[in-house]
């Protein structure tokens, strides 16, 4: 474990130093504001579209910093062969593995931090409430989510050589399943046998990213979800990533390094 | 003096990259014993197997038959790595790190204690004379610090067996002259140095033992004077050995 | 050394050509109907036209968020959504849509969509009725949809029912009467003489500011324009026309019979009489409107001996 904290350690340093993600950042804030300050009706209560859009930016924001800064770290580490001297050192593949995947989890999880702090001063801004449960299942649904986003390009990684390969096929799997994961087994139905008993098969071994998309319900102020079922997505998505580390172990354990 | 680095019947057989693209052997069976407080020179031309065999102590590559281990323990096992420090041909290190957070994560991961490794931090950088330049980016270094940096990294855990590949390469003769005089400190401590070169006037200088590989063969092995034997120097030695004809 | 003097030359030549060739180009451009550069609006610059195509899908999104998130998406069951749905949301039908949405999405298929239906809008609410809480005190939250409506008007400024939807929400539910006139101004800019915009804008006058002579002249303007738009068909065929083509009905009869309404009130009750008759012609509903006829010839019946008395 220790061996995996200090490789995390230095993917969470990594990405302190990169400008990937102020600039994000900045996008996002400047576009709030601009959104922010155009005034419908001489309503001041109108706040919903601006939550929409702010958790929308926050969203793309957080897919790009995951996806992109997990689809390089072992390219990288390969292509200016910084792999070398630290798998000189009594370090496991599997405990490399896992320290990319913790660092980059982690990152996710300060940026995702930031934005929602950022969110909440826009949203208390104009409502005046702060619904503290729904933001924090939304936050940390979102946050589980990453961490499979995060597993799967890393997983991505050790089968695509190029980064930018990885980084669209990784990013066009995440829209698709947000878009339609939910939907596959109604598509199935429609379809003939064998094409619709693939696509059941790919409904249940997809990773469910949608069922942590919980934006519609703070941006509708829906209810919070019932804990229990909230628990059940978080564990989901630690089965899940645990599944995804174990696949990427299962490739990266035998790859001649040179 | 106990055997530290073994290789026994090691083979190493690279498959096609594309389909019926033949197989290459890289190491045919190689033999090979460093005893502890030896400085061995590991000699052979481009392509004869000496970066795979230090690929496969290091567990970069993993063996196709025989058998590798330091200091007793199967290479595959990452613990096998803990005493020895390793200094690649080419350096390249985390660029947005300083030399002492490089330092530091490495040091975690070999375990060393907070106050063990504040000292050998300021013991490495000193040697290596990066003393001043320690809090400064990777990034902003000349090729020649960044060299000393890997070969402060190498001595972070104070290590009984060094694994330098090409140590020289590259740098000035003022950079050599003081890679040198770091090996004969290192052997003067009674530390294993085992290290491929192209030099032979500097693994002349510094071995006590060489072995010349030549197409993934062992062609010999055995203390510097006794592989020069009928030889003017090392250089013609190692040319007769790997069959060159001038 | 090549000397550099000719290059200079060269050079300097090459910028005059330049600048001469764009000069001339940029007065034919400037003058060009397909320049977007006149315009400061981004979109307009990037897209052109194209923007019209995302109108649809936040005029679409204004529904969504009527329903407080909840909408089937393409793989759902929309049948229901998009038939009694909508009769039971406006009120149409005596029922109304309330409750879980199991109705409209049928029973869970397995145990993941089970399971992810606790995680996205799942149940038919409306904001004007408290969205989700139920809570009837935060049923002004029916503004929501606006700034969408808003976006989809800027988008396809053609699309007369953005305009009217908006409208209605404002000045029914919100009691945002200028504003609702604004809209409708706003969209007259862009369509002019749309009748369904006039009619609406005809019913402000006419329902809040109490303008009879501004609302007649709106509504006759908006009938004068209706009959306008159909060029083609002969002045003698347009009542015709009118009644076979539902959209054409549906708003000249409106038209006639809230323009009755103001002769009434106005107490010109010949003028109202013969709105009436021709709102029957289109009505789908004609036996209303001849209840309402009798009524209204009974009353100037009534008014004509009250007059002959006097």
């Amino acid at each position: 474990m220790r061996n995996v904290v200090a490789i995390a350690k230095v993917v969470l340093l990594e990405m302190y130093r990169r400008k990937d993600f102020y600039v994000l950042f900045i996008v996002t804030v400047l576009i709030t504001a601009v959104m922010g300050s155009v005034t419908f009706f001489h309503d001041p209560n109108i706040v919903q579209y601006l939550k929409d859009l702010c958790l929308f930016l926050i969203l793309a924001s957080s897919l790009f910093i995951a996806i992109g800064a997990t689809a390089r770290q072992i390219p990288a580490e390969r292509e200016s062969r910084t792999i070398f001297p630290l798998m000189a050192k009594p370090v496991s593949r599997a405990e490399i593995l896992a320290g990319k995947f913790l660092g980059c989890w982690l990152a996710c999880g300060v940026a995702l931090l930031l934005f929602y702090i950022f969110f909440s001063c826009v949203a208390v801004s104009r409502e005046h409430s702060l619904p503290l449960a729904q933001y924090f299942q939304a936050a940390t649904l979102q946050w589980a989510m990453l961490a499979l986003v995060v597993g799967m390009t890393l997983l991505g990684s050790l089968v695509f050589t190029a980064v930018s390969s990885n980084v669209t096929i990784s990013f066009i799997a995440v829209v698709f399943i947000l878009l339609v994961g939910r939907h596959l087994h109604q598509v199935a139905v429609h379809m003939n046998a064998a094409s619709g008993t693939f696509i059941t098969g790919l409904y249940f071994v997809l990773p469910h990213l949608e069922l942590f998309d919980v934006r519609d319900l703070i941006v509708h102020d829906w209810p919070i979800i019932p804990w229990g079922y909230w628990l059940g997505a978080l564990v989901y998505a630690a089965v899940y990533s645990a599944l995804l580390l174990t696949a990427s172990w299962l490739l990266f354990r035998r790859k001649v390094l040179q | 003096m106990s055997v530290i680095l073994k290789t026994e019947k090691l083979r190493v057989e690279y498959k096609g990259q594309q389909l019926g693209q033949k197989s290459k052997v890289a190491l045919n069976g190689l033999d090979l014993e460093v005893s502890s407080g030896e400085v061995f020179g590991f000699l052979g031309p481009n392509g004869a197997g000496k970066t795979t065999t230090m690929n496969v102590l290091l567990g970069f590559v993993q063996p196709t038959g025989g058998a590798a281990s330091l200091f007793g323990i199967d290479v595959r096992q990452p613990i096998a790595r803990r005493r020895i420090g390793y200094l690649p041909e080419l350096t390249y290190y985390y660029k947005f790190l300083t030399a002492e957070e490089l330092l530091r994560f490495y040091a975690k991961i070999f375990g060393l204690s907070r106050a063990e490794t504040d000292r050998r931090i300021d013991e490495t950088l000193k040697l290596v004379e990066l003393d001043s330049a320690r809090k400064r980016l990777i990034k902003t270094y000349s090729k020649g610090m960044q060299q000393r940096v890997g070969l402060a990294q190498a001595l972070i855990n104070n290590p009984d067996l060094l694994i330098l590949d090409e140590p020289t390469s590259g740098l000035d003769p003022l950079g050599r002259m003081k890679v040198r005089d770091i090996i004969q400190r290192l052997k003067n401590e009674g530390k294993t140095v085992f290290f491929s070169s192209h030099e032979m006037g500097e693994v002349e200088t510094v071995c006590d033992r060489v072995a010349i590989v030549s197409s993934g063969d062992l062609k010999a092995v055995g203390r510097v004077e006794q592989v020069m034997q009928g030889h003017p120097n090392l250089e013609k030695a190692f040319l007769n050995i790997i069959g060159y004809q001038n | 050394m090549t000397p550099a003097r000719p290059f200079v030359f060269l050079l300097i030549l090459l910028v005059v050509l330049c600048s001469g060739i764009a000069a001339r180009l940029d007065c034919w451009f400037m003058g060009w109907q397909g320049n977007r550069a006149n315009s400061w609006n981004p979109l307009d610059v990037f897209i052109g036209s194209g923007q019209r195509l995302f109108a649809e899908s936040f005029y679409r999104e204004a529904d969504v968020y009527y329903h407080s998130g909840y909408y089937p998406t393409i793989y759902d069951n929309r049948e229901a959504f998009q038939t009694e749905h909508i009769g039971e949301d406006t009120g149409a039908v005596a029922s109304h849509n309330r409750g879980d949405e199991t109705g409209f999405m049928g029973a869970p298929l397995d145990f993941i969509d089970s399971f992810g239906r606790h995680f996205y809008p799942s149940r038919h609410t409306h904001l004007d009725e408290g969205g989700p809480t139920d809570d009837l005190s935060t049923s002004y939250r029916v503004a929501e949809i606006l700034p969408w409506l808003k976006i989809a008007s800027k988008l396809d400024p053609r699309d007369v029912k953005t305009y009217l939807v908006m409208a209605y929400w404002l000045r029914v539910r919100l009691h945002k009467v200028s504003d609702a006139e604004l809209v409708l101004r706003d969209g007259l800019r862009h369509n002019p003489g749309d009748p369904q915009l006039l009619f609406e804008l005809g019913r402000i006058d006419f329902g809040d500011y109490h303008n009879l002579a501004s609302a007649r002249g709106v509504w006759e303007g908006a009938l004068r324009s209706w009959a306008a738009e159909k060029p083609n068909v002969p002045r003698s065929e347009r009542l015709k026309y009118a009644v076979e083509n539902f959209d054409d009905r549906f708003i000249f009869e409106q038209l006639h019979e809230y323009l009755a309404q103001l002769e009434v009130e106005a107490t010109n009750y010949p003028a109202a009489l013969n709105h009436l008759k021709l709102a029957q012609l289109a009505s789908p509903k004609p036996d209303e409107l001849q209840q309402q006829i009798d009524d209204l010839k009974r009353k100037m019946a009534k008014t004509d001996s009250s007059s002959a008395h006097r």
